[in-house]
């Protein structure tokens, strides 16, 4: 508890709290006490006034008879009347002293010699007038004061003690609800999520972020290990066909060659499915997207289907495209360059003989598009959103050469432009179609999607 | 010629430097590259391959010095597999061609060739001549032995390619990046596609085939023996 946060800033807060009350009642102790002293000295002086005046027109009788009476009401103040010589004349003050103005007299009769503040005047014939009120009135008051203020002190002391162990006790809960979180992850836990209160404050959100990582992070962890799953599954067929034709060779002279051409043929489809691995995941660690400039899609059409036309018709099948004029996306063409034409042989390979295949550049009212559509026996929808899984072939294409990797990387490129990548019924056939967000929505704020095709990473 | 590898796996580079003193060239290795700086500075050669990954000091860094002390020599970058930034760096740096890890012998040599006889850059062609074949590369207009050859842009551009690399061999990824500047293997075959098409229209009808295929390698344009 020592080293929590909110104990220390609470204490540091209480102290500082207590300081000012104490300064605060320092200050009006003071003050109400000077006022008080002054009120004192002032009824004293307007009451001696009061005695004079009743002296010059009544006489001596008359300040006597006033004092008497005054003596039996209560709450007034104390006066006495001197003769010349000292002698008590009424009242009950009475000083030894001779000289006037202001002094402290105590007085027995009350019980125990209280201070009484003095004001002696004088009266004509070499008497004296002494008017003057208890002291101690004012110290009770200061007691009151202080008294007061203590209070006060005791009741800041002991709310701020109780509030910082009260916050310090909730914030230490919540953070170990978070602490407790990260303890349990460290432990393999990872399905563990810090709990929200659903306040929507501070350490809510602080919360929710720290769960959104973890989402991401767990998104990461599964991609990988599915990466490595497949890795592990695609590798081992092709690895093991390699021993065996390398141990064949070795068996057998007359087969040597043969198993060392066939060897590295092998080795080259193994290193070209390490290669689009490694290119999909750095593809999708997203940086490349610092290198994108203005692009045209409609010249990158052209290019490939320029390309791959030529080898189309060889196979008894047609490539073309419509040319709409051109289509700039903000981009990296390379891998651009690269989606269409995985797009393109996947369209060919799968499409079967006569296919014809069809690419065009578009822009729609969603943004600039391209689509490559064929005319062949097209994907059952149940199966569309996992043909851009790593490896996945359909059943029939189990077949077909190629290592399942193509549209992961299609998915990936798009992924990387904030794309979008839609299969669609040609009816019949495939119309796979990527369609680019506008310039002006590619932002931070839409994390790119690829909408009803999400892959699970 | 004089070739510098600079190359940490010892047994890569004790292969390669049998492999190319086959063919007649010579080859100095260089294990890091601090040593690799110090060979390049020092001695002529004709190429120098230079991995990109190296211990201690990357190849990068030892290309731009390499250029920065004004050594001209063609450098061969070998990048590692996937690293699709690794080219853009690499020609940035001053390299001159590059080769992803692992090669085939055959792609290395072809390319090692190709930088070593470079024509000085400074000196502009504008027309290319084999045999009686002859390409004008202004009007981009063919002739061979004096009859028109009409070819397609993708067509010309590949038959630029072959004059310009005339007695060389040029591979199937050469002509990738060369000529349809694609960074990445097709698994369609379209450099045989367009190169049957190109032999079909420059040699078909002639006595003497200047374009040859090179078995396991690549392709080569030369004078008829």
């Amino acid at each position: 508890m020592v080293r929590s946060t909110s104990l220390r800033l609470t204490t540091l807060y209480t102290a500082a709290f207590a300081v000012a009350v104490l300064v605060l009642g320092a200050v009006t102790l003071f003050s109400t006490r000077h006022a008080l002293a002054d009120q004192f000295d002032r009824r004293i002086r307007a009451e001696s006034a009061a005695m004079s005046l009743e002296f010059h027109s009544e006489g001596l009788f008359g300040v006597v008879e006033a004092v008497h009476e005054r003596d039996r009401t209560p709450g007034s103040l104390d006066y006495g009347v001197q003769g010349p010589n000292g002698e008590a004349l009424a009242g009950r003050l009475a000083s030894t002293k001779t000289d006037l103005g202001w002094s402290v007299v105590r007085i027995a009769p009350k019980g125990h010699g209280e201070a009484i503040r003095v004001l002696t005047t004088a009266l004509p014939g070499g008497r004296r007038l002494l008017v003057g009120d208890d002291e101690e009135r004012i110290e009770a008051l200061d007691a009151t004061v202080l008294r007061g203020f203590g209070l006060a002190l005791a009741g800041v002391v002991v709310l701020g003690v109780a509030g910082g162990f009260a916050l310090s006790n909730q914030m230490h809960r919540r953070l170990a609800a978070i602490s407790g979180t990260a303890e349990a992850i460290i432990d393999g836990d990872l399905g563990r999520r810090v709990p929200l209160r659903g306040s929507d404050d501070d350490l809510d959100r602080l919360a929710q972020t720290i769960n959104r990582m973890l989402d991401r992070i767990g998104a990461l962890m599964e991609s990988l290990k599915q990466v490595s799953n497949d890795v592990a599954h695609d590798l081992r067929t092709p690895l093991t066909r390699l021993r065996q034709r390398l141990e064949a060779g070795l068996a057998s002279p007359d087969e040597r060659e043969s198993a060392l051409e066939g060897s590295l043929a092998d080795l080259d489809a193994i290193l070209d499915t390490f290669a689009a691995l490694l290119r999909i995941a750095q593809i999708e660690g997203g940086a490349r997207r610092a290198g994108f400039r203005t692009c045209d899609l409609a010249a990158i059409a052209a290019t490939v289907v320029d390309a791959f036309a030529p080898s189309a018709e060889e196979e008894g099948q047609s490539l073309a495209r419509t040319d709409a004029g051109p289509v700039q996306i903000d981009g990296d063409a390379e891998l651009l360059t690269q989606m269409l034409v995985n797009l393109v042989e996947n369209s060919l390979r799968h499409a079967g003989a006569g296919a014809r295949v069809h690419v065009s550049t578009l822009v729609t009212g969603e943004g600039a598009a391209l689509s490559v559509r064929d005319n062949g026996p097209g994907v059952p929808e149940a199966e569309r959103e996992r043909l851009f899984d790593r490896f996945y072939r359909l059943e029939r294409s189990r077949s077909t050469p190629g290592s399942g990797l193509g549209l992961a990387l299609v998915g990936a490129v798009a992924k990387l432009h904030g794309a979008e990548v839609r299969l669609l019924d040609a009816g019949p056939g495939l119309e796979a179609r990527v369609v680019f967000p506008r310039p002006a929505t590619l932002g931070i704020d839409n994390p790119p999607v690829i909408g009803g095709l999400g892959r699970k990473a | 010629m004089k070739l510098l590898l600079v190359e940490d796996d010892k047994e890569a580079a004790g292969y390669l430097r049998r492999a190319l003193s086959e063919v007649g060239h010579n080859l100095d290795h260089a294990a890091n590259g601090r040593d690799g700086l110090m060979l390049a500075a020092a001695e002529p050669y004709d190429v120098i391959i230079l991995d990109r990954m190296l211990p201690g000091l990357d190849g990068v860094a030892i290309l731009r010095t390499i250029r920065a002390a004004g050594v001209k020599t063609p450098v061969l970058l070998l990048t590692a597999m996937g690293g699709i930034d690794d080219r853009v760096e690499g020609l940035e740096a001053g390299g001159d061609d590059y080769l992803v890890k692992p090669f085939a012998f055959a792609e290395l040599l072809a390319r090692v060739n190709a930088l070593a006889r470079r024509p000085p850059p400074q000196d502009v062609q504008t027309e290319l001549e084999v045999a009686d074949l002859k390409v004008d590369l202004l009007k981009r207009k063919v002739t061979r032995g004096g009859k028109r050859i009409e070819l397609q842009q993708r067509e010309f551009q590949l038959l630029e390619y072959l004059m310009r690399h005339a007695g060389r061999v040029v591979t199937r990824t050469m002509l990738l990046e060369g000529v349809w500047d694609f960074h990445f293997d097709p698994k369609t075959n379209i450099v045989e596609t367009h190169m049957s098409r190109l032999r079909g229209k420059v040699d078909r009808g002639f006595d003497q085939e200047l374009i040859h295929t090179v078995r396991g390698a690549g392709y080569i344009l030369r004078e008829p023996d």
